[in-house]
């Protein structure tokens, strides 16, 4: 188990590399940037669909379906990775934003949520009230700040309100899978499952970093393809992809 | 005496297969499979053994293996014809020893 960590820390300490020294390969981290998250969005698929083929085939029970939920969800996003791809590396466009891609990014949020809260909820009562108010007092209190730090800069740029609309959405929705996921992480916190939820959350929060920085270098023109908030993205993948191989080893 | 003792592992045996069936039956297999290999525990000495299944459930499940003693325990009280009542400060293994003394004290009579 320890050889997966130190994998994955390899590859992200790689991707960091890369993109802290774009200035040298401008061109490079314009395609890498854009070819990159299909391939690790699809890898994240292709771990998690491996988990579902184990548990579905003593099919019983809900862990085949939260992992259907959980494969559902990363192959949306996938999808998105792939129409974003094909927008700025075929189609030439420089900032698809909002897209189609946002249309499966956006939908890939119900079933990883529904998944999340279905595991959740099987191990429902080994939640403690002191476990969900700090789950509900974190979520709310992040969902405060990001608002807060998201309002001036999103309504202050010149965007549609589809835009405006996304800028608030992403991060939210990151924050709601987070607020479950954090239950999660309680109450294996103690168990070997507790490693794979550590990572599903540190995927979570990254998001919630990269899409808030998306939404604010948007807002203030100052985002490109390559720019290093897009490392945090990867990273997530990362995260998810290690966490289901992670689960699927420890159970 | 031997005889009570055989039908409660009978019982307690059916109720770990039941209870860890919420995991579904590739879970359930994983669990027997883990108490072999990291404790040279075979299935069927689970019952004679609970603290060392207690252990490794909760090794895997943490805080979460609450929810599976609850539902083994559940079944247990429910093949044995005893009402379950929740128990402030009671784990699996209160409830367990409450369930073999109050069998012993049935069979007895």
């Amino acid at each position: 188990m320890i050889g997966i960590h130190k994998v994955g820390l390899l590859i992200a300490a790689g991707l960091i590399v890369l993109y802290a020294f774009q200035g040298f390969y401008p061109d490079f981290i314009y395609i890498f940037s854009n070819a990159f998250p299909p391939v690790i969005a699809g890898a994240a698929v292709v771990t998690s669909g491996l988990s579902l083929e184990r548990y579905w085939r003593k099919a019983k029970g809900q862990f085949p379906v939260i992992w259907l939920y959980f494969t559902c969800g990363l192959f949306l996003w996938f999808m998105g990775e792939a129409i974003w791809a094909g927008y700025t590396l075929i189609l030439g466009v420089e900032l698809p934003y909002p897209s189609v891609a946002d249309f499966f990014w956006i939908g890939g949020y119900i079933p990883l949520f529904v998944a999340l809260y279905l595991y959740v909820k099987l191990f429902g009562q080994a939640l403690t009230k002191k476990m969900l108010a700090v789950s509900i007092v974190t979520a709310v209190a992040l969902t405060i700040l990001v608002t807060v730090a998201l309002l001036m800069p999103a309504l202050g740029a010149e965007k549609d309100l589809a835009a405006i609309a996304m800028d608030f959405a992403y991060p939210i929705l990151d924050l709601a899978l987070f607020s479950v996921a954090l239950l999660g992480l309680m109450i294996f916190w103690k168990g070997k499952l507790g490693s794979s939820w550590l990572l599903i959350n540190a995927g979570i929060l990254m998001n919630v970093c990269a899409d808030m920085l998306f939404s604010y270098t948007t807002a203030q023109d100052i985002y490109y393809c390559g720019h290093m908030l897009d490392v945090l993205f990867d990273l997530a993948y990362l995260s998810f992809l290690m966490a289901f191989y992670v689960h699927t080893k420890e159970f | 005496m031997t005889q009570r003792m055989e039908a409660f592992k009978k019982a307690l045996m059916e109720a770990i297969d039941e209870g860890l069936l919420m995991l579904g039956e590739s879970g359930r297999e994983v669990i027997y499979f883990r108490l072999k290999q990291s404790y040279a525990l075979k299935k069927e000495d689970a019952p004679g053994n609970p603290e060392i299944f207690v252990k490794c459930l909760r090794e895997i499940f943490g805080s979460g293996a609450e929810v599976i003693e609850r539902a083994i325990i559940r079944s247990l009280y429910k093949k044995l014809g005893m009402e379950f009542k929740a128990k402030k400060g009671f784990g699996f293994m209160e409830y367990l020893n409450e369930a073999r003394k109050t069998f012993e004290q049935k069979a007895g009579l």
